[in-house]
């Protein structure tokens, strides 16, 4: 019975084994279908996809462009360093807190730090672009050696954390070069979107030079290519091979081209010791050339601390510092010119027959027009003077008369033939024009346009200059009438120092006058140093023809409102204090410029620095040219020298 | 039991199948020695002495043991099988959220690979024992409640764990057996087409999308750890840029940089299709047909009903596991973690493997036996 009914049944299964073998066959062919979609059809896809699954690309960063002085001596190079970086995407969730709590210990992270971390971490996250959380973010620039130590220690712990080895700016030329030099600082989202060559936390330069020739300093950064595994994870050697083509490897980087300044770093030096104000600034330039030879604006800041990790304390600080470190004095900051402008009054009055070098004007202590007087320096007058006495000894009526006597117009133009009223073209970033008054521009409650001629022929007023002007009208008036653009790059130079390109002195102009005007002002100038009763006559130099023009600017009274203690209020009404000169006075080589901000008389808190400068100028081509002979002590020693030889130590 | 007698049965011993796990299993442990050379413990070694050790003497035992014998211990069986899956359920070890494993001693055992086979052997006693088939001529919807009740517990146990893919692949092999049976196509269809409709309503009727998130990642946690669709991605990436002839053993960068998840489990079959490419993988399904069309056969011309329910089981039991585990790495299924039969690590699953084919054997060798 069992085995009939069995029988039985195997008759009703035998064709369902038979329709489930159809099943089964079909079910494997759908099988060998997608594969065959897979991996024939859509192979080639899959396989850039696995590819682009462990291969990543390393950027390694070019070397920047060194900055050299005109001997070469190193002003800024770069130093190894290390940057910390952190990958979102490979910690998450609580690892991310470990990790941060990891990191704020071994790099001493504040809490401002730790913030900011955060903060970065959430945008990457939160961002719609899937692939931004595993685009690297700048944790902490450029960590101390015993950090990255600590760091590799605890590397496994922290597989997100990523140390980049980073040439770092540093910055050996004196503080007092910031202006000219600039500073490093990180790329903001905007620039990487109009700059795709740069990444997310590469710094690009800020201010100055490192500004100005990003595009040359820059160099151009290489590529790696390495194998990782899923957890980002360096593969070792071998696979790396097996799985990067050679070719593909690494494409090195192309360093940056050097730039070698006009600037001499000893000189530069001087300058900063020399220049005892609290802020001002200092411009010493080639009369002939326009070449700038040292350039201090001050106070400063240190580039090196710009491009580092500096603290929001610390930016807050300068930020909110009354004297405006960030401000480049020498082009960017408005003055009047005070005296040092009586040279244009004086040539607008040659030009305009208002004067002649011999005709005279008597001082009686004041000048008077309508019902306004405006007094001299000297109260009791000069009495009777001629050009030259009235610019050596800076007689302020003789000038009110000429002023008068010419109008504002052409005291205005004859200022612009000089280059005021416009920049100089410092090819260093933004520069300021200054300010030139004229009868069309002025305003009638600001009084009448005589009024603002007289006001305007002492360099007072409405009038406003730049040091940089003042060195280019003042080279102009020593080099027999070029107006030249200064330049403070000689050279660039490839990283094996090739010359690319050599920078011609450039004239821009000829300011044109009469013959013989020039060399009066050139005499009258010499003598204000050189000839007992000139203005500038305690800063004269024993060897060295110097010839200048002092000048005191009075500042506008500041207004109560402004909440400062008395000291700083003292401080900030005090005159400004000039010094424009040039040397040797029989063919001017050179050209100093000194603008003690606040520091009062410009005879005695100008001139002084000027003449050191010069002194030292001298002085060290002397050596150049005879370097065997013994340096200071064939230099005899009455004041200004000695003067000279403590700036050296 | 004479040794003559054994002898003369040996030559009765369906080789091709013999020849065919053979194989399987060597490129099983060929693979997975490429999957885990990274892994610090040599895992190909491991599943080797499964098989050598533990997997080939229980097959040789039962070689011996005439197939009829498993109707006796058919209930205890059964009954040891729920136990094991009530003890994982308290005393279970908890991995990536869930419990599936039992700790005996220093082994780990995953009770619910053995009770696929507990159902497949009291099911086919069931349908070899009950009268009403053939008093009726065929079964009708509420005949099958008792054998529906046998097959719900132990899958709802699993899902418990939960184990979504164990519980289906087990559901699935017990429908399957269920076809084989005198059930009207009418009936057939009634009951899919149920099942179907009940569970697509449900679905969408009644669940959240949050809700159908959460359900998903709670019935099949590693699937959603990473983010859901991951495992799947790199599992079409790895098998895709396999292209013709694959990249060679060893070679898989999804499977050697781990960019593959779970390479040595549920994704091992990407490994191999990465490595070998397309006709490896055509080779691998077609030894997998073979199987399972020589268990059909088994069953075709099986001595009796029990055996040949016996051999419908474990035919379903290698189809359902082939096609769910190589149709999710293939992505034409969803992720549900359904290891490969004899290829992808882990003790319990081999060794159930190996005795579904013992029990293969063991029917086709007494085929002509009365």
């Amino acid at each position: 019975m069992l085995v009939r009914r069995d029988a039985d049944d195997m008759r009703e299964i035998r064709p369902r084994t038979g329709l489930g073998a159809l099943v089964v066959v079909c079910a494997m062919l759908v099988l060998v279908i997608r594969l065959y979609q897979l991996q024939i059809l859509r192979g080639e896809v899959y396989v850039v996809q696995s590819i682009a699954n462990f291969r990543k690309t390393l950027f390694v960063p070019a070397d920047r462009g060194l900055i050299k002085d005109q001997k070469g001596r190193m002003l800024v190079e770069n130093r190894p360093s290390f940057d910390v970086f952190l990958t979102p995407a490979f910690c998450k969730g609580k690892e991310r807190d470990e990790v941060l709590e990891k990191l704020a210990a071994y790099l001493r992270l504040g809490p401002d730090d730790v913030e900011r971390i955060k903060t970065d971490y959430q945008k990457s996250w939160l961002s719609k672009d899937k692939l931004e959380r595993f685009k690297p973010f700048l944790v902490m620039l450029d960590i101390p050696r015993d950090q990255v130590d600590v760091l590799e220690a605890h590397k496994t712990e922290m597989s997100c954390v990523n140390l980049i080895p980073t040439p770092h700016r540093s910055y050996h030329a004196p503080t007092s070069l910031g202006h000219v030099l600039g500073y490093m600082s990180e790329v903001t989202p905007d620039e990487l979107e109009d700059s795709p060559e740069y990444r997310r936390g590469q710094t690009i330069g800020r201010r100055g030079l490192e500004r100005r020739w990003e595009r040359e300093l820059r160099g151009a950064d290489g590529k790696q290519n390495i194998a990782v595994d899923a957890k980002g994870r360096e593969l070792d050697k071998d696979t790396q091979e097996a799985l990067i083509p050679e070719a593909e490897r690494l494409v090195p980087a192309t360093p940056g081209n050097n730039l070698v300044l006009s600037v001499d770093e000893k000189l530069q030096r001087l300058a900063d010791v020399a220049f005892v104000g609290r802020a001002g600034a200092v411009v010493i330039m080639e009369a002939k050339t326009g070449f700038i030879l040292a350039m201090v604006s001050r106070p400063s800041f240190d580039s090196n601390k710009m491009s580092g990790r500096i603290s929001r304390a610390e930016l807050k600080a300068i930020s909110d510092d009354p004297l405006k470190p960030m401000l480049n004095r020498v082009m960017n900051e408005n003055y009047h010119p005070g005296s040092t402008f009586k040279v244009i009054t004086s040539l607008a009055g040659l030009e305009n027959d208002v004067i002649t070098p011999t005709s005279s004007v008597f001082c009686g202590g004041s000048y008077t027009m309508g019902n306004h007087r405006w007094r001299c320096d000297k109260a009791q007058g000069h009495g009777s003077l001629d050009l030259k006495h009235a610019l050596s000894h800076s007689c302020d009526v003789y000038y009110y008369s000429v002023g008068d006597r010419t109008g504002l117009d052409a005291l205005s133009d004859m200022a612009r033939k000089f280059g005021y009223g416009q920049p100089t073209g410092l090819d260093l970033g933004r520069e300021i024009p200054g300010y030139l008054p004229d009868t069309k521009s002025i305003t009638p409650e600001s009084g009448s346009a005589r009024a603002h001629a007289i006001n305007a022929a002492i360099g007072q007023g409405e009038i406003n200059v730049t040091p940089l002007q003042q060195a280019v009208a003042y080279a102009a008036i020593a080099n027999g009438g070029d107006i030249l653009r200064p330049q403070i790059v000689r050279r660039i130079e490839s990283p094996d120092g090739k010359l690319l390109r050599e920078f011609q002195p450039e004239v821009l102009r000829k300011v044109g006058l009469k013959d013989g005007s020039l060399e009066v002002i050139r005499d009258a100038l010499l003598a204000v140093v050189n000839e007992p009763g000139g203005t500038a006559y305690r800063s004269r130099l024993p060897d060295v023809e110097l010839a200048g023009k002092t000048g005191t600017a009075q500042v506008m009274k500041l207004g109560q409102k402004q909440k400062l203690d008395p000291a700083t209020q003292a401080y900030f009404s005090r005159d400004h204090a000039w010094f424009a000169a040039f040397a040797p006075a029989s063919d001017p080589e050179v050209v100093v410029v000194v603008l003690n901000e606040h520091g009062g008389w410009g005879a005695e808190a100008a001139a002084p620095a000027a003449s050191k400068l010069m002194a030292a100028y001298f002085r060290m081509k002397r050596e150049e040219s005879a370097p065997a002979a013994a340096p200071l002590v064939a230099v005899p020693a009455p004041a200004p020298s000695v003067a000279a030889s403590s700036v050296v130590q | 039991m004479a040794l003559g007698v054994t002898e003369k049965r040996l030559d009765n011993l369906h080789w091709p199948l013999v020849l065919c796990t053979v194989i399987i299993c060597s490129l099983g442990l060929w693979n997975l020695a490429s999957a885990t050379k990274n892994a610090p413990m040599f895992m190909a070694l491991a599943q080797t002495r499964w098989m050598i050790f533990i997997g080939l003497p229980a097959v040789i035992v039962l070689l011996f043991i005439d197939y009829r014998w498993l109707q006796t211990v058919a209930w205890p069986g059964y009954f040891a099988a729920l136990g094991l899956l009530a003890g994982v359920a308290f005393f279970g070890k908890r991995v990536l959220g869930a419990r599936r494993w039992l700790q005996v001693g220093s082994m780990q055992i995953q009770p619910s690979e053995f009770v696929k086979l507990a159902v497949i052997v009291i099911l086919a006693r069931w349908f070899t024992r009950d009268e009403t088939g053939v008093r009726k001529g065929y079964y009708g919807l509420f005949d099958l409640v008792q054998p529906f009740v046998l097959i719900l517990i132990p899958c709802a146990l699993v899902m418990k764990q939960p184990d979504l893919g164990t519980a289906l692949v087990t559901f699935a092999i017990a429908m399957t057996m269920v076809m084989f049976a005198k059930v009207k196509w009418r009936d057939l269809f009634i009951m899919l087409a149920t099942g179907a409709g009940a569970s697509v309503f449900a679905w969408s009727r009644f669940l959240k999308e949050y809700q159908k998130q959460r359900l998903l990642t709670f019935l099949n946690p590693e699937a959603y750890a990473k983010g859901a669709g991951y495992h799947a991605i790199q599992s079409m990436v790895a098998v895709g840029s396999g292209q013709w002839s694959g990249k060679g053993w060893g070679e898989g960068t999804q499977n050697q940089l781990a960019f593959l998840p779970e390479q040595h489990t549920d994704f091992i079959f990407s490994v191999w299709a990465e490595e070998h490419g397309f006709l490896g993988a055509v080779v691998l399904i077609g030894l997998y047909a073979f199987l399972v069309l020589a268990a059909l056969d088994v069953a075709a011309n099986a001595r009796d009903k029990f055996g040949s329910f016996l051999s419908i089981g474990v035919a379903a039991l290698f189809f359902w596991h082939a096609f769910i585990n190589m149709g999710m790495v293939t992505g034409i299924l969803p992720v549900v973690g359904v290891p490969l039969p004899l290829f992808s690590y882990g003790g319990s699953s081999v060794v159930a493997d190996m005795l579904g084919i013992g029990i293969l054997l063991n029917v086709s060798m007494r085929r002509f036996m009365f």
